[in-house]
């Protein structure tokens, strides 16, 4: 391997951990509001909406210290479809309503502007539980028993 | 005292606040009315805050709205002292539309630029016994959003995001007209180097022919505020761009970037200085608050941050910063505010070296919500404001405007 490889791995391995700073957690299925409003609709699970912010740091504390764990990364991805929301982004999406906004004002309507917000949200958009600020693993599986304990209720005959 | 004394008194004595404003308002206005039964989503979300404009006793409004079904650019004027809008103007073409610029040319000439079908676009529009629209002209080379006018003399500059690549690059745009027609002048990328990471929302204005372009700017690995001034007067070439937002003394946490800013709305100040307002998350827990910062011809930098909004705003979250500014030397901002328990618009403005106290914007406050101001200030310093309103926050919208008659002493 020449010098000009190795300046190329050097810069890859520099800017990787750059790059996980705002995203959602690696290895989970997220996807945009209005992907995961179809998904929920047509699998007929809840909705998990995380609102975060480009370099947030409660964020990344959640993402390395809780979604890690495989038993929440397991619950969250069975049980749920995955939307991620950049409370800053300016890319566009269509509410439940019919209204085309930005991802920004997604988070002012859901009331996202300390982040991160994790909220449990019917396929219509009605958000059931919320979680505000850093989540420790316990916290997120407390959080799914509750909503999975409520859905054993609604849905028992 | 009695009951029924203090209620006389209540009724009949103003609002302190109310004393003290440069401005009294009339009762607002429906800007436009959508056909009954039909559910409309109304956008007041230029970039920079420019969807209101005025100049020769015409106002003149764009916004975005969904009332055919698709997301299209619209147009209503008046004179100052008419009663109503006239009917709207589409001014976008067949394509989804979005966040509209305005700029008042004068000789009731109004500049609109907006985001079509991924590209950015302009045209001029003639307001006359019904407005006329001149021939569309293309201003992104191949892929743009969020454009900006400013006025530069008797031209036009419009700033954008490109996009380069993955990521979008703040470009600017001198355009000259010619009746209806404009015409594209020199342009150019305001940060030579490429980007490495997004630049978005841009805001311009021109101090002493010298555009300066305010924009949000994701390089540090979190959004910041950042600025360029053009080295000489239309030559398109800028100064290494300067962070604006500053960051917050004391916290270098193990985690994160650093905090969130948001949509940064510049005006002029008289013939030196301009003004830049922005939402800022530097105080986390409660959200964004209103923050500014002043720049003066021949600085390399802006002065230090300043708050605008007053120490009741603290607790609640504060959005959709819009500057007017004025040759005299008027100066205000506008935002969206939730302490009252609901959104409201509310106003503050410069006075005795500082920031009066936050002002509910007449007619833009109470019950529902009241958000996404747009305001300017007319040549006599008569304050022109749009905003839009719901009853709830899923629910359909109105489009509003405010005209703020300038107290003289």
């Amino acid at each position: 391997m020449n010098c000009r490889r190795y300046a190329y791995l050097i810069a890859a391995l520099l800017v990787l951990p750059a790059l996980v700073l705002a995203d959602p957690p690696e290895a989970y299925p997220f996807v945009s509001f209005d992907e995961a409003m179809a998904q929920s609709k047509r699998d007929g699970k809840l909705l998990f909406v995380y609102f975060g912010r480009y370099g947030c740091g409660y964020c990344e504390k959640t993402n390395r210290e809780a979604f890690v764990n495989p038993e929440v990364k397991e619950r969250y991805t069975s049980h749920y479809v995955l939307a991620y929301v950049d409370a800053e982004s300016g890319r566009r999406l269509r509410l439940p309503s019919g209204e085309r906004v930005p991802e920004r004002e997604l988070g002012t309507r859901y009331d996202a502007l300390v982040t991160p917000v994790f909220t449990f949200m019917t396929p219509e958009g009605k958000p059931v539980l919320r979680l505000v600020g850093v989540q420790r693993i316990e916290d997120l599986i407390n959080a799914d028993d509750r909503i999975q304990a409520a859905l054993a209720k609604v849905r028992q005959p | 005292m009695k009951p029924a004394v203090i209620a006389v008194l209540f009724c009949c004595l103003p609002p302190l606040a109310a004393i003290a404003a440069p401005w009294s308002f009339d009762a607002p206005l429906a800007v436009t009315t959508p056909p009954p039964q039909t559910t409309v989503f109304h956008h007041l979300d230029s970039s920079g805050r420019r969807n209101i404009a005025a100049a020769d006793g015409t106002v003149a409004i764009a916004w975005e709205d969904d009332g055919d079904g698709t997301p299209r650019i619209y147009l209503a004027h008046k004179a100052y002292e008419e009663a109503r809008f006239a009917t709207a103007l589409q001014v976008s073409g067949a394509n989804e539309a979005f966040e509209p610029s305005i700029l008042a040319l004068g000789g009731k000439r109004f500049a609109v630029a907006w985001e079509e079908d991924g590209q950015v676009w302009a045209r001029l529009v003639q307001i006359g016994d019904a407005p006329v629209p001149g021939p569309l002209l293309k201003i992104s080379p191949a892929s743009g959003a969020q454009a900006s006018l400013a006025n530069d003399g008797d031209g036009i500059l419009v700033v954008w995001s490109e996009r380069e690549g993955r990521f979008g690059r703040i470009r600017a745009l001198r355009l000259g007209t010619d009746g209806l027609n404009l015409t594209p002048g020199k342009g150019c990328p305001v940060d030579t180097v490429p980007p490495i990471d997004e630049q978005l929302y841009p805001s311009g204005a021109v101090l002493q022919g010298r555009l300066v372009v305010a924009w949000e700017d994701r390089r540090p690995r979190h959004t910041i505020i950042m600025a360029a001034i053009e080295t000489k007067p239309a030559s398109c070439r800028f100064s290494a761009p300067v962070r604006i937002s500053a960051k917050p003394p004391g916290r270098n946490l193990p985690y994160g970037a650093g905090h969130g800013v948001s949509r940064v709305a510049l005006d002029r100040v008289g013939n030196e200085r301009l003004f830049a307002a922005w939402a800022d998350k530097r105080d986390f827990r409660h959200g964004y608050d209103i923050w500014g910062s002043y720049y003066q011809i021949g600085e390399a930098g802006f002065e230090q941050n300043e708050i605008v909004q007053d120490d009741f705003g603290g607790l609640s979250k504060q959005h959709h910063a819009a500057v007017a500014g004025h040759d005299t030397g008027t100066l205000l901002v506008a935002w969206d505010d939730e302490r009252e328990g609901n959104v409201d618009v509310m106003l503050s403005w410069y006075e005795a070296g500082g920031w009066s106290d936050d002002w509910p914007l007449p007619g833009a406050s109470g019950p529902g919500l009241q958000s996404n101001p747009s305001v300017t200030l007319d040549s006599d310093g008569n304050l022109h404001a749009a905003w839009v309103e719901r009853d709830d926050v899923d629910g359909p919208t109105r489009l509003k405007y405010g005209f703020g008659r300038i107290n003289r002493e």
